[in-house]
């Protein structure tokens, strides 16, 4: 075993009356790749977010290299050594690449007060290169790039110094493309077992853990309730003793769906006529009630788009998004129609950060809730009481602002606020993205039970075992083009959908 | 062993409340409590000096001092709300006090002139409304275009006119400068914007428009739409004002509201109300900020305070309170 680098103290983070972390120890080690698995809010997030000068403890000592550690912000952690990609997305709009990465240490390539950018550039492609990545120039403007693209940007950001010494890896894959995800393994075993650097790797993709991680630490509820070794992960009853430790009980195994019937009504609940938008030319899709269609695909092969078209989003160049013979042309003439739209830009597009639970659970249902323009706020309260229960949001009160939540429960509200609608048809953008085991479980039951009810659901999703599981057709796209469908059936697996990806 | 993790629960969320009640709202506590202070130390300090800011007549300073800044500042919120700022409010004031003045001498009542002065707030509502979201500019700039616009319409008219100021002639306006009167007005005002802002879409969706555009959007709110109703709610704030204004000499001048658009700026933030709107907006900031402002304009001098010295001092009593609510900690200011 290596060195000890970092070592965690009683460790304690309340966020005004939320305890994220209880008096929590833990301690990292050179050349190791440390997975934090745990269910939302279980902290795991918190005690990197405090290592790294993110956001500071309430009470609790760390010792870095042997000394007293309090880091007063991110970038002194960065300068020390201690680098930290975000969950969310932690990019500078409106700027170019290279100065997104070179964000505060402009200096390196100023005289006399004046930035060099030209050398800029040319370091930020150098070191862009380095990792891998072609289709990314330094000084191009940030904002060009997709989501997944200004995650590997915030990658190379975090490693631009040479004095890394713990990098955390914070629920990063969800938000990476395929290949993305390839880069960063690729690096971080590089990291760990070549530099003898510490990589601390949060997440709740379970394959990804166990596959990945030298030692693994189990979070519950702000507790470190387990470790395990890499031996123990070998061991084939791993994955059912991490879920046990993570939710705390059995959670039984089911998981996806079970059944094989991909039969729903003939009954059109969405249609895509001839649409056209940039690069998708043509498209056509009919989705009937109760069916549930998956669309999968390489970051950028344009199913995103797919989604917010339906939605009424984007503006179309070409063709028309019907249901009940009415045109979709804006989000408020979807929603008027009973259709509901869950974003992957979670914090960005779905949710109210500022707002409460209840604000924010009950947004679209305004309109239905009053009554000759008042609406009653028990009437409020009531509604949303209903859908926290239902999804069991982690939170003591519907006053609670949602910024408060951990990711998982954020996308619980972000779901109930369409429960809550009672919308008919609901276009998913990865709707278990950030989600653990015990919510996702929970969530595709819902998603069951709402093709039961007869709602059609349009499912977009990075995740090809979710796809297989519960849609009753899967439609891939590459390059803005369907490439093919596949019907439900058991003996569908993700290897049969993969070359029609890449 | 369930049973036992539930109980742990139900007491946390007994103990939680207030803390959770204080997290939420330490930014409006703060601000009440800046008017509370005021209000407390001119109740012991001033009968000191002989006099008393309870006294009728103090009251009825007070009143006046605070009426017009009051009625704009809680149909502002409205705009504010929205992340907006509107910096033509002053210039509505003088053009409104104006009219009302004219129209009001030339038909020997004020209610044409009423009517003409509503017309044109929606007018007025509509262009700073809906020019933002439509040109895909920041609002504040056809603020200033509407405010430049309607100072060159003032300084026609008044030049036309060859004079500076006009005042009614026939007209009793003693009615608008009973303290009573003001009270009450601004109490139905209070209501109504409280019922708007507070029990209807109109409200909840500005608040959500200044908080996240988008989100606001994908959650089916029509920006151009709700934005136009919250700037003609507000103007109607202003025409009220405007009547006050005016109503209180019951002439207008050619500088008439003249800056009216910084004391509503200051009686917003001083009441804790974030400029950059969003969730945290409230009515009462409005009111709370108005009435701070102008008990210290009363109080002040009640106190010994040379008059001269009151800006320095209001200037420091704004920036502490800035301070504490409105830091970039608690997202209060713009980004």
């Amino acid at each position: 075993m290596g060195d000890v680098i970092l070592e965690i103290k009683k460790m304690h983070k309340t966020f005004g009356p939320t305890v994220a972390l209880k008096e929590v120890n833990m301690t990292l080690r050179k050349g190791e790749i440390r997975g934090l698995i745990g269910e939302n809010g279980s902290g795991k997030s918190t005690i990197m977010s405090i290592a790294s000068g993110k956001i500071p403890p309430t009470s609790g000592q760390m010792r870095y290299k042997g000394k007293e550690w309090k880091p007063t912000s991110m970038l002194e952690a960065q300068n020390h050594g201690i680098a930290m990609i975000l969950q969310e997305a932690n990019t500078i709009p409106g700027v170019t690449v290279a100065q997104n990465i070179f964000a505060g240490c402009e200096s390196r390539f100023s005289k006399f007060g004046i930035v060099d950018m030209n050398k800029m550039y040319r370091a930020a492609d150098d070191l862009i290169s380095k990792f891998g990545i072609k289709h990314i120039k330094g000084s191009n403007p940030i904002d060009i790039y997709s989501f997944e693209d200004r995650k590997l940007i915030e990658i190379v950001r975090c490693l631009m110094n040479d004095n890394v010494e713990i990098l955390v890896v914070d629920e990063t894959t969800t938000a990476l493309s395929m290949d993305g995800r390839e880069i960063l393994y690729k690096l971080i075993h590089h990291m760990a077992e070549q530099e003898d650097k510490t990589i601390v790797f949060v997440s709740h993709d379970m394959d990804e853990i166990l596959e990945h991680c030298s030692t693994l630490t189990v979070l519950r509820d702000g507790d470190v309730v387990g470790e395990l070794s890499r031996e123990e992960m070998n061991d084939v009853e791993a994955t059912q003793r991490i879920r046990y430790l993570m939710v705390g009980r059995e959670i039984g195994e089911k998981y996806y769906r079970e059944d094989y019937d991909s039969s729903h009504t003939g009954e059109l609940a969405l249609e895509m006529k001839n649409v056209t938008y940039k690069n998708i030319k043509n498209f056509n899709l009919k989705l009937h009630k109760g069916e549930i269609i998956g669309f999968g695909g390489l970051s950028g092969c344009g199913m995103r788009d797919i989604g917010r078209i339906a939605y009424g989003i984007e503006k179309i160049d070409g063709g028309e998004v019907i249901r009940h013979e009415k045109s979709i042309k804006t989000p408020l003439q979807a929603i008027t129609n009973d259709i509901g739209y869950i974003s992957k830009n979670r914090d960005s597009e779905a949710l109210l950060l500022s707002a409460t639970i209840e604000e924010n659970i009950v947004l679209p249902s305004i309109p239905s809730l009053s009554k000759k323009g008042f609406i009653s706020p028990k009437d409020e309260h009531q509604l949303a009481k209903n859908e926290i229960e239902a999804f069991s949001i982690k939170c003591h009160s519907g006053k609670q602002l949602v910024s408060t939540l951990s990711g998982g429960n954020k996308q619980k509200v972000s779901f109930a606020k369409w429960t809550a609608k009672e919308s008919d048809v609901i276009v998913m953008d990865c709707p278990t993205r950030g989600v653990d085991i015990g919510v996702k479980q929970s969530m595709y039951a819902l998603i069951e039970k709402m093709k039961r009810e007869g709602k059609a659901i349009l499912m977009i999703s990075e995740e090809l075992s979710e796809l297989v599981g519960m849609a009753d057709r899967i439609i891939i796209m590459k390059d803005y083009k369907v490439t093919k469908e596949f019907m439900r059936s058991p003996d569908l697996t993700q290897h049969d959908i993969i070359e029609y990806m890449i | 062993m369930d049973k036992g993790e539930n109980m742990e629960n139900i007491k946390v969320n007994d103990s939680s409340n207030f803390k959770e009640f204080w997290y939420n709202n330490k930014v409006t506590i703060i601000s009440y409590s800046g008017l509370l202070f005021c209000i407390i130390l001119f109740t012991i300090v001033t009968p000191l000096t002989g006099q008393s800011i309870w006294s009728p007549e103090k009251l009825s300073t007070l009143m006046s001092d605070v009426i017009v800044t009051a009625l704009m500042s809680v149909g502002a919120v409205f705009i504010y709300s929205l992340g907006n700022i509107d910096i033509s409010i002053g210039k509505q004031i003088g053009l409104y006090s104006t009219i009302l003045v004219l129209t009001g001498n030339a038909t020997g009542s004020l209610l044409p002139g009423i009517l003409l002065c509503i017309l044109l707030s929606i007018v007025i509502a509509v262009i700073n409304g809906a020019s933002g979201p439509v040109f895909k500019i920041i609002s504040i700039i056809p603020s200033v275009v509407v405010m430049q616009i309607l100072s060159g319409i003032i300084m026609i008219i008044y030049s036309d006119l060859g004079t500076r100021s006009i005042s009614l002639k026939t007209i009793d306006y003693s009615f608008f400068k009973s303290p009573i009167v003001m009270v009450v007005v601004l109490v139905i005002e209070i209501i109504i914007a409280v019922y708007f802002f507070n029990f209807t879409a109109i409200g909840k969706y500005t608040r959500a428009i200044g908080a996240n555009k988008t989100t606001a959007m994908q959650s089916g709110i029509s920006i151009v739409k709700y934005r136009i109703y919250a700037y003609i709610i507000a103007g109607m704030g202003f025409v009220l004002a405007a009547l006050f204004q005016m109503g209180y000499t019951g002439s207008a001048s050619d500088s008439t509201g003249t800056g009216y658009h910084m004391n509503v700026m200051i009686a917003i933030i001083l009441g804790g109300m974030p400029v950059s709107g969003g969730m945290r907006s409230r009515i009462s900031a409005a009111v709370v900020g108005a009435f701070t402002f102008s008990i210290l304009d009363v109080g002040l001098p009640l106190i010994g305070l040379p008059t001269r010295m009151t800006f320095i001092v209001k200037a420091s009593i704004f920036l502490i309170v800035v301070l504490l609510t409105s830091r970039k900690k608690y997202g209060a200011l713009p980004k």
